[in-house]
């Protein structure tokens, strides 16, 4: 009985150092006394001698995040770099041999990354990495560049595969930026100082323009005004015409009288000769 | 991994995917009560009932413990030995082969999560401390900082799970060199007034893009700049900028109160005009027809003796008119060379005329 049960205990514990299971995330690499003897890419269950051992590595995509770092672009200037490395095993058995593991693998990415982005970075000028012309900015195509040199070093070299090399900032260094302040300082007076003039000539436009619109709705007012004024006077005119040419001379006479009452006030003198038509009589007598 | 059945919710909704969902697994019997095992407190039909079935009531939990229920904003994962055998299980009560056969991740995947970038962690190169704004460089090398927002969801669980090692990172990074692509081409100016919505539709464009390119089972649903601002050494040069814009816009403001004032001052003074205008003719149509009435009148009245009317009109104006005046007569056969210019004089009433015959 007790025999049977050891018996069963050790049949178990073979039975578990045999079979495994391998995660979706995982690659597995069989191991011989220390010798690779098979690789499994495949996840789920997989069976292997018992004395043979399991090495597993990270299947999925990793990032790499080298420190930002400064490089001199063919117009002298210089610019720090941030980038990343999108990256995975493609190789284990290669990968195992060569790096082993991830902290590994990052340093030789790094080296290999620093020299392909220095040489790719080395043969542009600033205006291609940041531009306000867009078909000048190539950042895209030399990253492209620098991607391709990596992945074909990395792929026979490390069993690496290179997805992406990307930058994801360009900025200056710290010794930089105070001309390069003074330089934004200055483009800063020279936008606001043409805001304002922008703004004075606008608004001299503006009120130049409304002061000719005033006067031309006054000039044409006027010029309305005179034409009804006009009218008035035509049509009035043509009134007194009709009604006083029924009799010229009777008009003359109540016209005159009307004008006197207006025109004589108290202050008026009239030397009036005595034989006028009013003072005849008086001088005179009822002659003739 | 805890396995609630009721609550349904996995207690870790992103699990490093090493872990299978199998260690909460319920045996639900338990190894320390043998059947054979007397005791006084296990007795009733129901304990011997236990007893009797023990095996049979233990299978029974182990495969109960397959059972597992999805909420309704998440979606399972489940893997057997390792191996992805059904992704993206929808809400509802599934079933699954128990541990160790099988194992299940849930996932929220319908929830919008959030990210932010632009705050700078510590970097010994550029010499910044953490918790500062990342800097960039502006298409036309301007230094600036932005705060970058991402929206995502999760739009295939499995690749969420097993593409990348770590999603969240993956993400952050994919935007980060999208907008570091798109804040190269832009202006500073666009970025801190209109074009702030253009650079996030490209950046979000190119994110998406890029995290397509991975196969990341990641939807981003937006990207907003949440926050844009010049370094702090040319900050009031910026302000000043800003100070004047709006210096700009009130002056134009003012030529446009001006300008309306005139307009409607003239538009007002030309209705006077032409008002004014159509009121003297009016007047000078109504005069003219009244005194034509009124002549007509007496034209008519005055019938055949339009003379004697003449002669009387002319009197009765002359007994109006004189009353008022001062008169000097003169008798014309005297000769009107001799008149004393004294007479004109103010304050002297006028003499008696110096000849009246009769």
């Amino acid at each position: 009985m007790l025999r049977l049960a050891a018996l069963a205990l050790l049949a178990l514990t073979i039975a578990l150092r045999a079979v495994f299971a391998l995660d979706e995330t995982q690659y597995g690499v069989v191991t011989q006394f220390g010798r690779p003897v098979r690789t499994l890419t495949a996840a789920g269950l997989h069976a292997k001698w018992p004395w043979q051992s399991l090495l597993t590595f990270e299947k999925r995509l990793l990032i790499y995040n080298p420190r930002p770092s400064e490089f001199l672009t063919r117009d002298k200037k210089n610019i720090v770099v941030d980038s990343y490395v999108c990256w995975r095993i493609a190789d284990p058995n290669r990968f195992l041999q060569t790096t082993g593991d991830l902290p590994g693998a990052e340093m030789r990415l790094h080296d290999t990354v620093w020299a392909a982005t220095a040489a790719a970075l080395g043969n542009a000028d600033l205006a291609s990495l940041v531009s306000t012309r867009a078909e000048a900015v190539q950042v895209e195509e030399l990253m492209r560049q620098v991607a391709e040199q990596c992945r074909a070093r990395a792929a026979e070299q490390y069993g690496i595969e290179v997805v992406d090399v990307r930058i994801k900032r360009v900025t200056l260094p710290t010794q930089n930026r105070e001309s390069v302040f003074a330089r934004m300082r200055a483009e800063r007076e020279r936008i606001a100082k043409q805001y304002r003039a922008e703004g004075e000539a606008e608004a001299m436009k503006i009120r130049a323009e409304a002061d000719r619109e005033k006067a031309r709705v006054l000039s044409e007012a006027y010029k309305e005004a005179e034409r009804i004024r006009g009218d008035g006077d035509a049509e009035s005119t043509r009134i007194y015409a009709a009604a006083y040419s029924r009799d010229p001379k009777f008009y003359k006479l109540v016209r005159t009288l009307e004008a006197y009452k207006k025109v004589i006030d108290p202050n008026t003198t009239a030397i009036l000769s005595s034989d006028s038509e009013l003072l005849r009589l008086l001088t005179q007598g009822r002659a003739k | 991994m805890n396995f609630d059945f009721f609550g349904g919710r996995s207690s870790s909704d992103h699990p490093h995917p090493h872990d299978h969902g199998d260690g909460g697994h319920h045996h639900g019997h338990d190894h320390s009560h043998e059947p054979g095992l007397r005791a006084p407190w296990r007795s009733g039909r129901a304990a011997s009932f236990l007893r009797e079935h023990f095996r049979l009531i233990a299978l029974l939990l182990y495969f109960a413990s397959g059972l597992y229920l999805v909420a309704p904003e998440q979606q399972a994962v489940v893997t057997r030995f390792g191996r992805v055998v059904a992704n993206g299980v929808g809400p509802g009560l599934h079933y699954h082969w128990p541990w160790p056969v099988e194992g299940i991740v849930k996932l929220k995947a319908l929830e919008t999560k959030r990210l932010t970038l632009g705050v700078e962690m510590p970097d010994q190169v550029l010499g910044r401390g953490g918790g500062a704004r990342v800097q960039f460089l502006t298409g036309d090398q301007n230094i600036i900082a932005v705060v970058v927002a991402v929206q995502y969801g999760i739009k295939d669980a499995g690749a969420y799970l097993f593409r990348a090692e770590d999603a969240t990172r993956l993400i952050e990074t994919a935007v980060a060199s999208a907008f570091a692509h798109t804040i190269a081409v832009e202006p500073v100016d666009n970025l801190l007034t209109t074009g702030k919505a253009a650079a996030q539709n490209a950046t979000l464009a190119r994110a998406r893009a890029l995290l397509d390119g991975y196969g990341s089972g990641v939807h981003l649903s937006a990207v907003s700049i949440e926050n844009v601002a010049p370094p702090e050494e040319v900050a009031d040069a910026f302000r000043e900028v800003a100070s004047a814009r709006a210096d700009r816009d009130r002056i134009i403001n003012e030529a446009h109160g001006y300008a309306s004032d005139a307009l409607a001052k003239a538009a007002g003074e030309a209705g006077k005009l032409v008002s004014d205008a159509g009121g003297y003719r009016e007047q000078r149509i109504n005069e003219a027809q009244g005194e034509a009435a009124r002549f007509d009148k007496l034209l008519t009245a005055s019938g055949q003796a339009r003379d004697l009317t003449g002669q009387r009109l002319y009197l009765e104006a002359m007994e109006e008119i004189l009353p008022r005046m001062k008169k000097v007569v003169i008798d014309s056969a005297g000769g009107r060379g001799l008149v004393d210019l004294g007479i004109f004089q103010p304050g002297l009433s006028p003499r008696p005329t110096p000849s009246s015959p009769k």
